[in-house]
C-alpha cells in the first residue's frame, strides 16, 4: 500500500507553552462499502464532507458523483458471480492540484477503458453512456487488475 | 461530519392543466427508484401534460437519464407531453454530455414550460 498523506495529531505530545498550530486538512479519506446500491449514498456524502473540508467547486463536486456513481452502479450490477458480500474500496486524495479518486474490488476483471461507448444520442439504453460521462467528467483514468483486484484511479484537475 | 440533505425530494404540483414535479436533490442509482415509480405513474395516470423541473437538482447520473427516456416512451405511447425545464449549469453540462439536449423538449422556465404544455 502506497503512503497516504493523512496525519493525526498524536495524543499527549503537546507541550503546555506550545503554540497551539492546527493540524493540516485530511488530504486523503477512504471508506470500504458493500456491493449493495443503497451503500452509493455513503459514498456521496463521503464526496460532499471531503469537498466541503477543501473547498472544491460545484463542477468538481458533480464530476465525483457522477463518476463515482457510474462506476460503483456497474460494479455492484456486473461484478459478481455469487450472491455475496464483496467490500469495494473508495479512496479520495488530494495531491498535485487536483482530486485522485482509487476504486477496488475484488470482482471479475474489467477493464472500462477498453469498452468502446455508443454514440449516445443512439444509444436506447444508457449502459455505454455511464463510461460516456466518467471519461469526459475526469481528467485521467487509468485501470489495473492485479491479485484478484480491479483497481480503477481517477483523476480530476482542480484548475481548468 | 454534518447530515447530509434528503437525497432526493419531489415536490408535486398542478397549475392549470399542466402537473409540474420538481427535483430537488441527486438523481443517481440510488434514487431513480423512488423517480421512475413518481414519474411513471403521473404520465399513466390522467391528461395532464407533465412538466419536471430540474432547476433544483444537484446532478443527474445515466441512471436518472434512464428513467426520463422511459417516461418519454411511455408518454408518447399514451399521447401526453412531457416536457423539462431549469436545465442549467451543470446540470446542462451533463445532459450536453450525453447527447440529451435533443433528446427532450426543454423548456427554459417553468412558466415557459407551462405555457408550452398548457396549449
Amino acid at each position: 500500500m502506497r503512503h497516504n498523506a493523512r496525519q493525526r495529531p498524536v495524543a499527549g505530545t503537546t507541550m503546555p507553552n506550545e503554540p497551539v498550530v492546527p493540524p493540516p486538512a485530511e488530504s486523503s479519506i477512504e471508506m470500504q462499502v458493500a456491493n449493495d446500491m443503497s451503500e452509493i449514498a455513503r459514498v456521496a456524502a463521503l464526496v460532499e464532507s471531503f469537498a466541503a473540508r477543501h473547498n472544491l467547486p460545484n463542477c468538481v463536486i458533480v464530476a465525483l458523483n457522477v463518476s463515482l456513481d457510474e462506476i460503483l452502479n456497474n460494479i455492484i450490477s456486473y461484478a459478481y458471480e455469487d450472491a455475496g458480500h464483496h467490500d469495494i474500496a473508495v479512496r479520495l486524495e488530494l495531491r498535485h492540484g487536483a482530486i485522485e479518486v482509487v476504486v477496488e474490488d475484488d470482482g471479475k476483471p474489467f477493464d472500462p477503458l477498453a469498452v468502446s461507448t455508443p454514440r449516445p444520442q443512439s444509444a436506447t439504453t444508457v449502459g455505454g453512456v455511464g463510461l460516456h460521462f466518467v471519461r469526459n467528467l475526469m481528467d485521467r483514468l487509468e485501470y489495473a487488475h492485479r491479485d484478484g483486484v480491479n483497481r480503477l484511479r481517477l483523476v480530476k484537475k482542480l484548475t481548468a | 461530519m454534518t447530515m447530509a440533505a434528503p437525497a432526493l425530494k419531489l415536490v408535486e404540483g398542478v397549475i392549470g392543466n399542466v402537473t409540474v414535479l420538481e427535483v430537488h436533490g441527486r438523481l443517481d442509482s440510488t434514487t431513480a427508484k423512488e423517480f421512475s415509480d413518481r414519474l411513471i405513474a403521473l404520465v399513466q395516470a390522467g391528461q395532464n401534460g407533465i412538466l419536471v423541473d430540474l432547476k433544483n437538482m444537484a446532478y443527474i447520473s445515466s441512471a436518472g437519464f434512464h428513467v426520463l427516456l422511459i417516461a418519454d416512451r411511455v408518454a408518447a405511447e399514451r399521447r401526453r407531453k412531457v416536457a423539462l425545464c431549469g436545465v442549467i449549469g451543470e446540470v446542462r453540462r451533463l445532459f450536453e454530455i450525453g447527447g440529451f439536449t435533443e433528446r427532450f423538449v426543454i423548456c427554459r422556465t417553468q412558466a415557459d414550460g407551462i405555457a408550452q404544455l398548457g396549449q
